[in-house]
C-alpha cells in the first residue's frame, strides 16, 4: 500500500458523496498484471456497471474491494473514509456486501438458516428458529425478494438461490451491494425481476455495483458504466450518454491493433457439416438452437459470442459429451451425434476443451501421462495392451520442445505448470493426432500474452497443414486475429456470419448482443 | 516435494498420531505403552511360529487390501469386501465338500468358484451404480450384512454338518491349498496374495487398460473426454474388486479352515480396506500395511497373558488409525477445492 498511515481507518476531507472510491489500484499475479492503476468512483445511490471482456480484471477489482485480495498499489476509500480492507469482515463492517458468481449456500438447510448462517439469532444459547424465520420474512417483504423462509434450499431454483444470497448480504447490513455477473445463471424473466429489485435498492438510498458483459443489461439497468480493458480503466460515463456500440468500442478497443494473421486462401473440401443441430442444457432447456454451418479443410472458422450463449453445448455435442436433441454433424461423412467420444476421436477429431483443468488434463498426473490420453491403446504408444512408457517419455520430451512447454521434464506434474503451459500440454496432445478436424474451445483463456502468441502460431500452422479448425472464443480480438470466417452466437442461435478479412468488431458486437446480421450492419453503418 | 512423497509423509504422520493417541490411552489404563508395544512386537515377530502366525493373519488382509486398491484406483469405493469374502469362502467350501474332483483341479475349481461368487455378489451394487448412479459406498456396505446372514443361513439350514457347530462338512483334501511349512498352517494363499499385489501394480502402471482405469479414478471428466467409457469401466472395476474379495474368502476356507464356519473371518474385509487406504491405493505398499495389521492382530494374542491390557486395545488403535487417516484425506480435499477456485478467479 502506498498509504503511510498506520491507522486502519483515517478521516479524509473528501465528501462522502461516493460510496466507494478505488484509487490507482494495481494488482499483479506473477508477470500478469490483472489491474493496472485502475480508478473507480461509485456515487451513493446509483447502479454502477463494470463491464469488460473476460480477463479484463473486473472480478479481481471487486475481490480487492471486498478484501479477498490485497492490492499491490493503490488506496480504497469507503464512504469517505480511507480503509485498508484486510479481509471480507472489514468490508462487511464498512457496509459492503458481495454476491458471488457461484453461490455459497448449504443445500440441506432452510432459507432462513442460510440467511443467518454464521450470525445466528440465539436465545438461551440455542438458535431461535422462529426469530430467524420472522426476520427473513421481514427482509424478504421489505425488499421485494420473495422467498419462503422455511423451504429447503436444495429444492429451489437458481433464481431463488440468488435471492437468498442477496438476502444474506442485506441481513448483514450491507448498503453497497456488489454483484458478480448476477445474470449469468438466470433466465431472462429472472433477470428482469432482479433488475426490479436492484432499482428498489437504489430508491432506498443503497448503492449497487454490478459486473457484467451483457451489454443489453448494462444499458437497461445501470446509471453509470465503467469500462475495463486488459486490466486498465478505459472510461466512466453516465449510461444515458452512451449507445451500445460505444460500449462495444470501448470494451474491444477501437485502436487495438488486432495483428490479423496473414494468410493465403486455402479452403478446400468440406470436413465438418453441421445441420439444424439442437441440444439441451442441464436444466433441460434448449441451449443450442438450430445451428447449421460448415468448416472446410485449411480454414479457421471462429465462433464468437458472450459466454453462456450455447457455445459450450455446441462443443460438447460435437465431441460426443452431450446428446443432440435434433440435427446432424457430419465429419467426413460420419454423423458425430451417433458416435461415442472414442469413435469420434477415431473419426479424426481433436478437441481442446474450454474447461481445461476438468476436461483437458488430469492435473495430478505427469505430462507424459496426460499426453498419452486417447491413444493408450494405439501403437507405438502401446503394444498388445502393454504401454511403452519409455517411448511415451521420448515423445513427451519432443512435444515439450516443439510446443515450448516450460516444465522440468516429462515427469513433471501438470498442475504445477502455469495456465499457458497447461494449455500447451493439451495442444501438444491434440495437435499431434493427425486429426482432420480440430475443435479449439477458448484457446487462450487464462494464458499470458507471450504464450497466447505461440498458441496462435500453432493454430495457424494447423490451418496451413490443411486441417479444418473451429475456434470458439469469448475474446473477439482472438477471432479477429485467427478466423477466416466468424459465426456469432446469441441465445443458442447463430445470428450471422462475417468474413474474417472484412470483419467489423462493432457489427459483431451487435450480433453478440442479439441483433441479427442485417440489423447489425445497419446500426454499425 | 513431489505429490507422491507428500502423500507418503501424510500417511506416516497419520499413523504416528494414531499410535501416540493409543499410547496415551494405554497410559490412562495404568499400563506402560512401551511394555504393550514391545509385547505386541514379541507376539508378532518373537519366533518362527509367531512370524508364521503373523503372515497367516496378513494373507486375507492383503488380498482384501488388493481388492480395495483395485476399487480405489478406479474411483470406486468398494466397502463390501467383507461380504464378498464371505460369499467367496462359502462358494469355495461348497465346491470343496460337495463336488469331488481330482486333486489340484479340485482346488483350482474351488478358487474359481470363490472368485465368481465375489464378482457376482458385487455385480448387484455395480449394476445399480452404472445404471442409476446409486452411491456404491452405501449399497456395498449394506450388501455386507446380507452376505454374512445369507452364508449363515446356508450353513445352518442347508449344509450343516451333523453335530453341534454351525459349520459345513469338511472339504475334501483334494481341494486343500498346499501348506508352505510343516510347523504352521501358512499356505499358498500368501504367495497368491503377493503375486496378485505385484500383478495389480504392474497392470495399473504398465497396461493401457490399467492406465484408462486410473484416469477414470483420478479425473473422470478428463477420461470421458479422452474416449473412455467411464460407466463401463466403473462397473468392471467393481466386478474385479469383488472377484478379488471372493478370492480372499476362498484362500481362507481352502487354506486354513478347510470348511465354512459361520462368522469365520471377522473384519478382514474392513482391515484390508484400511490397509489399502493407508497405502493410498498402491498394491505394493498394501503388502506392508497389511503386514502391519496382521502383526497387530497376531501380536495382540500375547497382550492378554503378558500385560494387563486387553487385546481390544488393538481395536482402539485401529480405530484411531482410521480416524487420523480419514482426517488427513478430508484435509487434503479441502486444500484441493480452494486451489481449484483460486485457479480460475482472477
Amino acid at each position: 500500500m502506498s498509504d503511510t498511515s498506520p491507522a486502519k481507518r483515517q478521516e479524509t476531507t473528501s465528501p462522502a458523496e461516493n460510496a466507494v472510491e478505488l484509487i490507482d489500484i494495481t494488482k499483479r499475479f506473477g508477470a500478469f498484471v490483472a489491474n493496472e492503476r485502475v480508478n473507480l468512483r461509485v456515487k451513493r445511490g446509483e447502479i454502477h456497471a463494470i463491464i469488460g471482456e473476460n480477463g479484463a480484471g473486473k472480478t479481481t477489482l471487486m475481490n480487492i474491494l471486498f478484501g479477498l485480495l490485497q492490492p499491490d498499489e493503490g488506496r480504497i476509500v469507503l464512504n469517505g473514509r480511507e480503509t485498508i480492507v484486510t479481509d471480507p469482515a472489514t468490508a462487511i463492517d464498512a457496509g459492503l456486501g458481495m454476491v458471488h458468481q457461484h453461490f455459497k449456500l448449504v443445500p440441506s438447510l432452510s432459507v432462513a438458516d442460510n440467511v443467518f448462517l454464521g450470525m445466528e439469532i440465539r436465545r438461551n444459547g440455542l438458535i431461535d428458529q422462529a426469530a430467524q424465520i420472522e426476520k427473513t420474512r421481514e427482509l424478504s417483504e421489505r425488499f421485494g425478494l420473495k422467498v419462503e423462509p422455511q423451504e429447503r434450499v436444495s429444492l429451489l431454483s437458481v433464481g431463488i438461490e440468488q435471492r437468498i444470497e442477496i438476502l444474506k448480504v442485506l441481513a448483514r447490513g450491507a448498503r453497497t451491494i456488489i454483484l458478480d455477473e448476477p445474470t449469468a445463471v438466470l433466465t431472462p424473466q429472472e433477470s428482469r425481476e432482479l433488475f426490479q429489485t436492484l432499482r428498489g435498492f437504489v430508491a432506498d438510498g443503497m448503492t449497487v455495483i454490478f459486473i457484467s458483459h451483457h451489454l443489453e443489461e448494462v444499458m437497461e439497468v445501470s446509471d453509470t458504466v465503467t469500462v475495463l480493458r486488459h486490466g486498465k480503466h478505459v472510461a466512466t460515463r453516465p449510461t444515458a450518454e452512451l449507445t451500445k456500440d460505444d460500449l462495444v468500442r470501448m470494451m474491444v478497443g477501437r485502436n487495438v491493433s488486432f495483428d490479423r494473421r496473414r494468410r493465403t486462401k486455402t479452403a478446400g473440401e468440406v470436413v465438418l457439416d453441421v445441420k439444424n443441430l439442437w441440444a439441451r442444457d442441464e436444466r433441460r432447456l434448449p441451449a443450442l438452437r438450430d445451428a447449421s454451418f460448415t468448416v472446410r479443410a485449411g480454414e479457421i472458422v471462429g465462433i464468437a459470442g458472450v459466454a453462456g450463449n450455447g457455445q459450450t453445448e455446441l462443443a460438447e455435442v460435437l465431441a460426443g459429451l452431450r446428446p443432440a436433441s435434433h440435427g446432424s454433424a457430419m465429419l467426413k461423412g460420419r454423423d458425430l451425434t451417433a458416435l461415442t467420444p472414442a469413435a469420434i476421436r477415431d473419426a479424426g477429431f481433436a478437441h481442446v476443451p474450454g474447461d481445461r483443468m476438468v476436461r483437458g488434463v488430469d492435473g495430478s498426473a505427469s505430462i507424459s501421462s496426460n499426453l498419452l490420453m486417447g491413444r493408450q491403446f494405439k501403437a507405438p504408444w502401446s503394444r498388445n495392451g502393454v504401454l511403452d512408457w519409455d517411448g511415451v517419455a521420448k515423445q513427451a520430451v519432443e512435444m515439450i520442445k516443439r510446443f515450448d512447454i516450460r516444465a522440468r521434464g516429462p515427469e513433471d506434474t501438470v498442475k504445477r505448470l502455469s495456465g499457458g503451459n497447461i494449455q500447451k500440454v493439451v495442444l501438444a496432445r491434440e495437435f499431434t493426432n493427425d486429426a482432420d478436424f480440430l475443435l479449439i474451445d477458448q484457446p487462450t483463456r487464462g494464458v499470458d500474452i507471450g504464450a497466447q502468441e505461440s498458441i496462435h502460431d500453432e493454430i495457424m500452422r494447423q490451418r496451413a497443414a490443411g486441417r479444418a479448425v473451429l475456434v470458439i472464443s469469448v475474446q473477439l480480438d482472438e477471432l479477429l486475429t485467427l478466423a477466416d470466417r466468424i459465426l456469432v452466437m446469441f441465445n443458442g442461435r447463430i445470428m450471422g456470419e462475417v468474413e474474417g478479412d472484412s470483419a467489423d468488431s462493432e457489427r459483431i458486437g451487435m450480433m453478440m448482443a442479439g441483433l441479427n446480421a442485417s440489423a447489425a450492419s445497419e446500426v454499425a453503418a | 516435494m513431489s505429490d507422491g512423497l507428500r502423500a507418503f509423509y501424510g500417511q506416516i504422520i497419520a499413523l504416528a498420531i494414531a499410535l501416540a493417541l493409543g499410547a496415551l490411552i494405554i497410559v490412562l489404563i495404568d499400563e506402560s505403552p512401551i511394555n504393550v508395544f514391545m509385547t505386541l512386537v514379541r507376539g508378532a515377530f518373537g519366533d518362527q511360529s509367531k512370524i508364521a502366525g503373523t503372515l497367516l493373519q496378513t494373507t486375507p488382509i492383503l488380498i482384501c487390501g488388493i481388492a480395495a486398491c483395485i476399487g480405489l484406483r478406479g474411483g470406486m469405493f468398494n466397502v463390501g469386501i467383507e461380504g464378498q469374502l464371505f460369499l467367496g469362502g462359502f462358494a469355495a467350501a461348497w465346491v470343496g465338500f460337495a463336488l469331488p474332483l481330482p486333486a489340484g483341479l479340485h482346488m483350482v475349481v474351488g478358487m474359481a468358484a470363490a472368485v465368481l461368487a465375489g464378482a457376482a455378489w458385487v455385480a448387484i451394487p455395480a449394476y445399480f451404480r452404472a445404471r442409476y448412479n446409486t452411491n456404491e459406498v452405501v449399497s456395498t456396505i449394506l450388501s455386507n450384512y446380507v452376505a454374512v446372514l445369507l452364508t449363515s443361513y446356508f450353513t445352518i439350514f442347508l449344509f450343516k454338518r451333523p453335530g453341534g457347530w454351525s459349520e459345513t462338512p469338511p472339504i475334501l483334501p483334494t481341494a486343500y491349498l498346499p501348506e508352505l511349512f510343516s510347523f504352521s498352517r501358512l499356505n499358498w494363499g500368501l504367495i497368491i496374495g503377493l503375486a496378485l499385489a505385484f500383478f495389480v501394480a504392474w497392470f495399473f502402471r504398465q497396461t493401457a487398460k490399467g492406465y484408462s482405469i486410473s484416469m477414470v479414478g483420478s479425473a473422470p471428466k478428463f477420461a470421458e473426454y479422452g474416449g473412455i467409457d467411464v460407466k463401463r469401466q466403473g462397473f468392471l472395476v467393481l466386478l474385479a474388486s469383488g472377484a478379488v474379495g471372493g478370492l480372499a474368502g476362498g484362500v481362507e476356507t481352502l487354506g486354513i479352515h478347510h470348511r465354512f464356519m459361520e462368522g469365520f473371518a471377522p473384519g478382514f474385509g474392513f482391515d484390508g480396506l484400511i490397509a489399502a487406504l493407508l497405502a493410498n491405493g498402491s498394491p505394493i505398499i498394501t503388502i506392508f500395511t497389511a503386514l502391519f495389521f496382521g502383526a497387530l492382530r497376531n501380536g495382540s494374542l500375547l497382550l492378554e497373558t503378558d500385560t494387563s491390557a486387553s487385546r481390544e486395545i488393538i481395536t482402539v488403535i485401529q480405530a484411531l488409525i482410521i480416524l487420523s487417516v480419514s482426517a488427513q484425506v478430508l484435509m487434503k480435499r479441502r486444500g484441493d477445492s480452494t486451489a481449484g477456485e483460486r485457479r480460475w478467479k482472477f
